[in-house]
Parts: structure tokens; C-alpha cells; sequence
């Protein structure tokens, strides 16, 4: 895990490729891509059903690891249209203590209204403090944005001839990129620039990455 | 009425002894399998008898009676043509349509309204035939299939999709007679077993026709200034455009679409004169300006082609006079081919011209010479269990009529490729299909195939039928994107990919133009032309390809041999040879060659197996990670046909490496095995599986069709099977391929055994030799580690942008 710190307030990134707001008590996952691997069934293509189950497995560590009071969506929660995995998803929110916020995201085609049914708030961005919270990567003046949809990653270089491909949380001048939160969901590459903060994840570590 | 001799006659023709034979044989009843090259009258040979024997029936009944495959589109204009020509003149009732992927909608529905007598299609257009409902009853008067360049198909996937097609009309044409036409391969019988499958009525026919094949090497005037590496031979080209004017024709055969793109510019680039008279041939150029350019070759309106592999085969171009063959040709076989399209005049000898494009590609040019008078020709190894080809094979089954398990299993069984296909492993195919899974699961919404009531498998989701007979055909490509000026005109197709790497304004050169990318709309690029000089050449995916085993063994032989020391082309490498035996030495037959040096990119060690590109691909991996085993390390592996290169950002020590006697024979296969999972060398293999099997639509450009939420690269695929399922069959086929077909299990242990017996020489060098250079210049790499991905990314940096770009 790896704190940073953005206007005096903290950040946990997390190797899950969750994010933790310190002060807010609050989570923040990009591109969980939920009911991915059951859309992509119900058209005849066999993936397996195992791979959705990592996304409980997942928030439940980091519900335990962290005090959550709140978690935020930054996008893209659900992948298509509904099917099974929303009724898994819906029995596991009335289990949640936490409450949640989903920022739309272009994957989001379900309706808001299905949405609040069950206790989620939707929201097309979502301000506190001096941070803006949006899916799509966006230029604000006055605040600092948390957004999610590239799923970004890079590419490392070593002596050796050595490249890896990592997802990573991409750190800008005013901007943070997470991580997507989703299994299945695979990587976008995004060049880094002079002033550019990289962390990488392995699912084990987080690690901040210098740039040459 | 005549029959074919009397044709022959008339046209001023004696037929060959072998087309007597197959028209005999044929007239008989049997099976068989025609060994001819391409322009030796093999097409007459096959249809003369099908014809012969239409002639005796007074009224024919409306139905396909025979079926001509053929691997090519462009041939199969060329057959349809020919045998409509002989068939008309002799029974002028008697109709052969052509059905490929070109064929119009409209046509094709013509086809079905009113069958023809005969039927040139290819592998993929039979499978869409074999999707239809009613295809027992279209099929029902057909007599005879043959399947034309069988050795082009034989190894493929493709020739395993002809395998289960052919087993399955049997099932229902009892009678059906199964010809195949190929050139001369290595495994002649096992070629002629996996086509006519297990009969015994079959006849196999040689046509005894021998040319003279010359080779001549191209060599520089200087070989001081002979480039150690590279690929693209641009170095030789005055030398080539000398040749050009000598000759009325030639054909320059390139081994990739980039090479080819990069050759005609500067050809025409260093002599202008040559506009008009030059022109390029490969298989992403629009099908219109190929066909042009075939024409214009028939018809000797131009000087020069530069082309691919994409000239190979059939189509007889009589006014080539001159080959000239640039880079390796990686094969006996293929080179003897090319050499082949020069020279089709009766009793003209071929004469192809040898560019080596580096060094080491001269001795290489020794090792064709003998190859070609010893007349060893390579084999086609077959694939065993392509668990992807036999799904979407199934599939097609399903869209159109159903199947029923029970009756299909022993038909499939009885194709060479599924011969151990057991019920367990059957059931698993079934369930794919059906469950998309082996267990039953809770909430599953998983939808493909329907089991019904008679327990027939078919699919009755119009969703789920359209998708795959959209994707169905194994040949697998990046999807391809039409280039297309803005005021209209096509010019041909390129890769996603490539173009993905564009910007608008960039330009890039394509067709022999430079074009610039104006933008990209609805899988089309829309570009305009471009005065400016500097481009981007495309670069086309699937440009790698082994020594065959043969080839490979010349190799050797040619460095060896005393005799050829006296060659132009040994002479000409005596700088190299020099400066490789100062750094080093020059491997005999009881050697094993080892270097070691230090670069600013590391330490690099090479092996010097000469075994093919193939074997060096899986002996790097396997190599690595015996090392790997000693302490946690990173590798980066290249290799090429003479060898292969470990290369690390630490050393491993050369006591370590041969007290440990890490090139042992012993546990081998197991070590192997654990190679490839660690290296994921499989990797590159599943990406051909995911298409195949139907796991990634990829859609169509011409056929736009909604396939929302759906798309998903293979590399994803890959990750999630090697996590969550293992043991799915697909993954396994992934594992297996790589293990029998990349790298010929039995040649392994060859290559280990002859290790045994030789002695290992390790030389530690103050700088890369000339043998080690194309490969640590080669940046086409694997890699291998035993370090953790965390310890690993501590070493590693992030490239960064510079400003302004």
C-alpha cells in the first residue's frame, strides 16, 4: 500500500486497485465491470463464472481492512444490461453498512431508478471539498479529479532488454486515473510525462515508479 | 460425342503419362492423391476423368456432383474457367459455378435455385454450404470432392477443417470418391492418409516431371561493407535492378507485406523508368488491382512484380522469366515453388536468384543449393486435436441442421486429427457447447447450443447463429480495416493495429502510394495522397515463419563441408569467417558453441544448437529456465535458425551453468512442459484458439454488425482460463500446440542427444561476433523470470514522453 497526499488529505492506494480517502472514510473503486463475465455467457462465449466472483472477495478484505463509511463508484459498476449479477450484487448492497455512490459511467445503461431501488445515490459527478469525482478523465481549474474509465497502465523498461505491463494509478498534474477494479477487464497504456506520479499494482504491492 | 482424349487431340495436346493414370483410376472408382507441381496440367488430369464419366449418363439431375477445393480465391477464378472451358466443349449442358468469400448474395442465391454440375469453393465456402439446413439434400448426387494444394492446407487448421468436412459428407455419401492434387512433400503417405482418411481404394500418381532449378547468388562487390544483420536487403539493389533490365520479366519474391511495400519504392525510387512497367502483389492489396496485376503479368505488359507469398501458388504466368527470391525462403519446398514461376515454358529450366539480406543468410544460399540437387523437400507436420477448429465445427452443425452426438462422435473420430478423441473429452466439447461449463451452476444464464427433445444440438438463438456464421473460416487476422481515398477508390486492406499507431496527418506508404490518414470512420481509413518523402511502412503481423527440419540440417552440413569452401558465397564470407574466429571460432560437427559477452543492454549468451527456428524457440525457454532454477533471475530470449540468445541484466556464472550439466537429456519433456507455462510462450498460440473456438468476434468491416459489450482481446482469455480454469480443453490445446507443433517433440531429443556426443565450447568474448549479431539485434523477444514481479519492477523505470511530442 502506498499513502499519498493531495490537498493535506490522504490517500491510500491499495494494491487491490482500490483507493482509500483517509479523512472521508470513504472507498473509491473505478471499472468494476460487474456482470461482464455473465453478459458475455448469456451471448454463448464461455467465460469462466469464477472470475466474477473475485470482485466479493475482494471489497470483502478491504471492507475489514479499512473503517469504511462510504463507498464511491467512479463508473462503469455494471458492464451491460441486467442479468443475473445484479441480483447478486443487490443482496450483497442490503448487506453493506457502507453507503454508496455510483458516478455514471458510459457502461452504466441500466437506469439510475434500478440503481436507487436498491440504496445507491447516482450521480453524473460528485463534488466534496476540493475534489471533483468523475468517470471520464476531465480538466477542472480550481479542484483536483478522481476519475476511473482507461483503465490505465504502462509499460516498464529495465536493463536486460526487460518490459513489463502493469496496471497502475496515474497520477497527473491535477488529476488522479485509478486503476480498473474489475476482473476480466484488461489494460490501456498511457505514456507518462515529466511530473507525471506512476504507482504501479502487482496485487501485492503498490509502488511508486520513477520516470527517465 | 468426343470424349477428353479426343479434346486433347484437338487442341494439339498428348496427355502426360500421369493424367492416363488418374483418368483410369479414376474411371474405376478409385480414391486418390495426384503429386504434381503447379502448370503440369494437374487440373486436366483430375477433371478429365470427371467429365469422362459424366459423359456416359444421358440426364444428369439438378445437384452438385462435384466439388473442387481449392486453398487460394485466386485460383479458384483460374480452375472454374479451365474446367468450364473443357466441360462446355464436350457437354455443353454442364455448368461450374464458384463460390468464395467474393461470391455475391445474389449469386449464391442463384446457386442454390439452380445447382451447377460442379463446384470450385474453398475450404471456408464449403462450411458455410455445410451450415445450411438443407445441405443433405444439396449434396445428395455429389460423386466427388477434390481438394486442390493440399500441401498448402495440410499443417493448417485449414486442412483440419477439410478433414472433418470430408468425414462428415461421407456419413452420408457412402460412395463419395476424395481426391487430393498437391507438390511433392517429405510425408508423402501420411499426406495422402489424413486426406482420403482410413480406405483402401485409393491410387497415389507421381508426375514424373523434373526441372532444372539454378540458383544464383547475389553478392556484393565489397563484403567489407556487408551488413552482419538486417532483413531487408536494400544494400544489393543496384545488383537487382541490373537483373531487372537483363530480363523481360521478373518476379521479386519478398518474405513480408512490409519488405514488399519497401522494395517497390525503392526500385522505382533509383529508376524512374520503371513507372508503369513495376507493380506489387500481396495479400492486403485490393483484390481488383491484384487481379490487374495478374493480368498485366499474363499479358507481359510489365517488367517487374514484387510480391509475397501471395504468388506462390497455381496461376500459370508464362513471361516470367527471372525469380529473385529476397531474405530466406525458410524452406527446399517453398524455395523450389517460387523458383518454379519462372521459366513455364515447355522445357524451360527455372533460374532463381538468391538475396541474402545478412551474412549468414550466404551460407544459407549454399545449404538451398544442395537441398534443391539432393531434392529434399520437407514435410507438413499435421495438427493433432484442434479442440478450437472441431467447436466451430460443431457450431456450424448446430446453426444449420443440428446434430446428434451419439452418430457424429465415431465420424469424428475417424478423421486423423480427432483419431484419440475420447467420450470424456467429447463430453467436455458437448458441455462447452451447451452449459459453457462442466458443472451445473446456480443462476447461469449461459446460452449457445439447445439440447432438444429428440436430443438433437442446435442452436436457436438468431443472435448466437449470426455471430458465427459471421466468424466462421480459421484463417485468423487481425481485423482489417479497408483504406479508401476520401473521393472513393479502394486500395486495399490493413491491420487494425498498425493503423491504431497513426495519428491524422501521419503518412504512411501503402500500395506502393504515400498516403496521408485524413481520419478513421466506420472500420474504413480515409486517406488522401501525400507529396511528402518521409512514411510509415505498415509492418504485417505473421511475418515469422522455422527452417523446416531438412533445411536446417543442410545448414549444417553446408557450414561443414570441405567442398564448399571453393563457392562464390564462402569465398565472398571470408571477412566474416575471419572475424568470427578471432572473437571466436567457427563450429565443427564435435563442437557446441556457447559465447558470452557484455553490451551496454547487458550480458548476453548465445547457443549456437543450429536446429531451426522452432526447436531455438523452445530450447531458449527451456534453457532459461533450467538456469532460472539456480537463483531467481530475468531472461530475455531471441532466437533464429542457427540459434539462440539468453539475454540478463546479471550474469549467470559459466561454472554454474556446466557443473550443473544443464544440457542434459534427462527430463526433458518435463522440463519442457514447465518452460512453457512459465514463459507463456502458449500465450501467442491461444490467440488463434480464442478466434477459432468463437471466443472473440472480431466482426466484420464490410458487415457491420452489433456486437455491443461483447469484444474482448484474447490475451484477456488467456488470463482468465490460466486462473480460474486450467483445465479448460482450449487453454490445454494452447499448452499442446506449442508443445508438438512449434517445436517437433521428436527433434528435440534429437538435438539433446546430439549434445550428449559433442563437446561444449564456451568462449567469453570481448565484443558480439558476426554469428551472434542478428540475434541480439532481433527485437522480437520472450522472456522468462524466476524473480517476483516485485523484485523485478524495483529495477525497473518508465520511459518518459519528451516534451513536444
Amino acid at each position: 500500500m502506498k499513502r499519498i497526499e493531495i490537498n493535506e488529505n490522504h490517500f491510500d492506494l491499495h494494491p487491490s486497485s482500490a483507493a482509500f480517502w483517509v479523512e472521508k472514510k470513504t472507498l473509491l473503486l473505478a471499472d468494476v465491470h460487474l456482470g461482464k463475465v455473465a453478459h458475455f455467457r448469456k451471448n454463448g462465449i464461455a467465460v469462466p463464472r469464477k472470475a466474477e466472483g473475485a470482485f466479493y472477495e475482494k471489497i470483502t478484505l478491504l471492507l475489514n481492512e479499512f473503517e469504511v463509511e462510504r463507498i464511491l463508484f467512479l463508473g462503469d459498476l455494471f458492464h451491460s444490461f441486467q442479468n443475473n449479477e445484479w441480483h447478486l450484487f443487490s443482496a450483497w448492497v442490503k448487506q453493506q453498512k457502507a453507503a454508496m455512490i455510483l458516478v455514471e459511467g458510459n457502461h452504466d445503461i441500466i437506469p439510475a431508478s434500478q440503481f436507487e431501488q436498491i440504496g445507491l445515490q447516482v450521480v453524473d459527478h460528485f463534488l466534496e471539498e476540493a475534489f471533483y469525482f468523475s468517470h471520464f478523465p476531465t480538466e477542472k481549474e480550481e479542484n483536483f479529479i478522481f476519475c476511473g474509465h482507461l483503465h490505465p497502465g504502462v509499460k516498464l523498461k529495465g536493463a536486460g532488454l526487460q518490459q513489463l505491463k502493469m496496471p497502475c494509478f496515474f497520477q497527473s498534474q491535477n488529476q488522479l486515473i485509478l486503476p480498473a477494479f474489475g476482473a476480466f477487464t484488461g489494460l490501456h497504456l498511457l505514456s507518462p510525462k515529466a511530473g507525471d506520479h506512476v504507482y504501479v499494482t502487482t496485487g501485492k504491492e503498490v509502488m511508486e515508479i520513477e520516470g527517465i | 460425342m468426343t470424349t477428353v482424349r479426343q479434346w486433347f487431340k484437338a487442341q494439339g495436346w498428348t496427355p502426360q503419362p500421369f493424367q492416363k493414370d488418374c483418368w483410369k483410376a479414376y474411371g474405376e472408382g478409385q480414391n486418390g492423391m495426384l503429386h504434381a507441381p503447379t502448370g503440369s496440367g494437374k487440373t486436366f488430369a483430375l477433371w478429365g476423368g470427371i467429365v469422362q464419366e459424366a459423359l456416359k449418363v444421358k440426364k444428369h439431375p439438378a445437384g452438385i456432383q462435384a466439388l473442387w477445393i481449392t486453398p487460394l480465391r485466386a485460383l479458384a477464378v483460374e480452375i472454374q474457367q479451365a474446367t468450364q472451358r473443357i466441360t462446355t466443349e464436350l457437354h455443353p449442358d454442364l455448368n461450374i459455378a464458384l463460390r468464395t468469400g467474393d461470391t455475391s448474395q445474389s449469386e449464391r442465391a442463384k446457386q442454390k435455385r439452380k445447382p451447377s454440375f460442379g463446384l470450385v469453393t474453398t475450404p471456408e465456402s464449403l462450411n458455410v454450404l455445410l451450415s445450411t439446413k438443407d445441405h443433405p439434400k444439396s449434396f445428395q448426387h455429389l460423386k466427388v470432392i477434390v481438394v486442390d494444394e493440399w500441401h498448402e492446407l495440410l499443417g493448417t487448421k485449414r486442412g483440419v477443417q477439410m478433414e472433418l468436412a470430408i468425414a462428415y459428407l461421407r456419413s452420408f455419401l457412402p460412395e463419395l470418391r476424395v481426391w487430393g492434387i498437391s507438390a511433392t512433400l517429405g510425408n508423402k503417405y501420411l499426406a495422402r492418409e489424413i486426406l482420403l482418411g482410413p480406405i483402401e481404394n485409393y491410387v497415389t500418381v507421381n508426375a514424373q516431371i523434373k526441372k532444372k532449378i539454378k540458383v544464383k547468388s547475389i553478392l556484393p562487390k565489397n563484403m567489407e561493407s556487408f551488413p552482419w544483420r538486417g532483413h531487408l536487403g536494400i544494400h544489393l539493389l543496384p545488383q537487382v535492378l541490373k537483373l531487372v533490365q537483363k530480363y523481360k520479366t521478373t518476379l521479386i519474391f519478398t518474405n513480408t507485406r512490409a519488405q514488399c511495400e519497401i522494395w517497390f519504392h525503392r526500385l522505382l525510387e533509383s529508376d524512374p523508368n520503371l513507372a508503369g512497367n513495376i507493380a506489387m502483389h500481396h495479400g492486403s492489396i485490393d483484390k481488383k488491382i491484384r487481379l490487374w496485376v495478374e493480368d498485366a503479368l499474363r499479358e507481359e505488359q510489365l517488367k517487374v512484380v514484387v510480391c509475397t507469398s501471395s504468388l506462390d501458388l497455381g496461376v500459370d504466368f508464362s513471361p516470367v522469366e527471372n525469380c529473385v527470391q529476397i531474405g530466406s525462403p525458410k524452406g527446399v519446398g517453398r524455395f523450389i515453388q517460387r523458383a518454379g514461376r519462372s521459366g513455364h515454358r515447355p522445357k524451360a529450366g527455372s533460374t532463381i536468384h538468391f538475396l541474402p539480406t545478412h551474412a549468414m543468410e550466404l551460407i544459407e544460399s549454399v545449404a538451398l543449393q544442395r537441398g534443391i540437387e539432393q531434392q529434399q523437400i520437407e514435410d507438413r507436420i499435421p495438427f493433432l486435436n484442434s479442440y478450437d477448429v472441431l467447436l466451430q465445427f460443431l457450431m456450424t452443425l448446430a446453426v444449420g441442421k443440428g446434430f446428434q452426438p451419439k452418430e457424429l462422435f465415431p465420424i469424428i473420430q475417424n478423421t486423423f486429427c480427432f483419431q484419440t478423441l475420447d467420450e470424456e473429452r467429447w463430453q467436455w466439447l458437448l458441455n462447452f457447447l451447451v452449459k459453457g461449463s462442466q458443472s451445473l451452476e446456480h443462476y447461469d444464464e449461459y446460452k449457445k447450443v439447445n439440447i432438444l427433445e429428440d436430443g438433437t444440438l442446435k442452436v436457436l438463438n438468431k443472435g448466437i447463429a449470426m455471430r458465427h456464421r459471421l466468424s466462421m473460416g480459421t484463417i485468423v487476422s487481425d481485423a482489417d480495416l479497408k483504406v479508401r481515398y476520401q473521393k472513393g477508390g479502394y486500395l486495399g486492406a490493413v491491420e487494425e493495429w498498425f493503423v491504431a499507431k497513426l495519428k491524422p496527418g501521419d503518412v504512411f506508404t501503402f500500395s506502393g502510394r504515400n498516403l496521408e490518414l485524413i481520419r478513421m470512420h466506420n472500420m474504413e481509413v480515409i486517406v488522401r495522397k501525400s507529396k511528402s518523402k518521409k512514411s510509415r511502412i505498415p509492418a504485417w503481423m505473421g511475418g515469422r515463419m522455422s527452417f523446416s527440419a531438412h533445411l536446417s540440417d543442410l545448414l549444417k552440413k553446408a557450414l561443414f563441408n570441405q567442398r564448399n569452401q571453393d563457392t562464390p558465397e564462402f569465398k565472398a564470407l571470408e571477412p566474416v569467417f575471419y572475424q568470427q574466429q578471432r572473437e571466436s571460432i567457427i563450429p565443427q560437427p564435435h563442437q557446441f558453441l556457447i559465447e558470452r559477452f557484455q553490451t551496454r543492454e547487458g550480458y548476453h549468451t548465445v547457443f549456437y544448437p543450429f536446429g531451426g527456428y522452432a526447436i531455438h524457440e523452445a530450447m531458449a525457454s527451456l534453457m532459461a529456465y533450467r538456469i532460472s532454477l539456480l537463483s531467481p533471475i530475468t531472461f530475455s530470449m531471441s532466437f533464429n535458425d542457427y540459434g539462440f540468445e539468453l539475454l540478463s541484466d546479471q550474469p549467470f556464472a559459466k561454472d554454474d551453468f556446466l557443473d550443473n550439466n544443464l544440457l542434459t537429456l534427462n527430463h526433458l519433456n518435463e522440463d519442457l512442459e514447465k518452460s512453457i507455462n512459465v514463459s507463456e510462450m502458449a500465450r501467442r498460440r491461444f490467440r488463434d484458439i480464442a478466434v477459432i473456438s468463437g471466443l472473440v468476434f472480431q466482426g466484420f468491416p464490410s458487415k457491420p454488425i452489433k456486437a455491443k459489450h461483447l469484444q474482448s482481446g484474447s490475451q484477456l482469455f488467456y488470463d482468465v482460463f490460466k486462473d480460474y480454469e486450467p483445465d479448460n480443453l482450449l487453454y490445454q490445446q494452447a499448452l499442446e500446440e506449442t508443445f508438438d507443433h512449434g517445436m517437433e517433440r521428436g527433434r528435440m531429443t534429437q538435438v539433446f542427444e546430439n549434445i550428449a556426443s559433442q563437446e561444449i565450447v564456451w568462449r567469453d568474448c570481448s565484443q558480439p561476433t558476426p554469428f551472434s549479431f542478428p540475434l541480439i539485434t532481433d527485437r522480437i523477444r520472450s522472456k522468462l523470470s524466476s524473480e517476483s514481479v516485485e523484485d523485478r519492477i524495483k529495477k525497473m523505470y518508465l520511459q518518459l514522453e519528451k516534451a513536444g511530442q
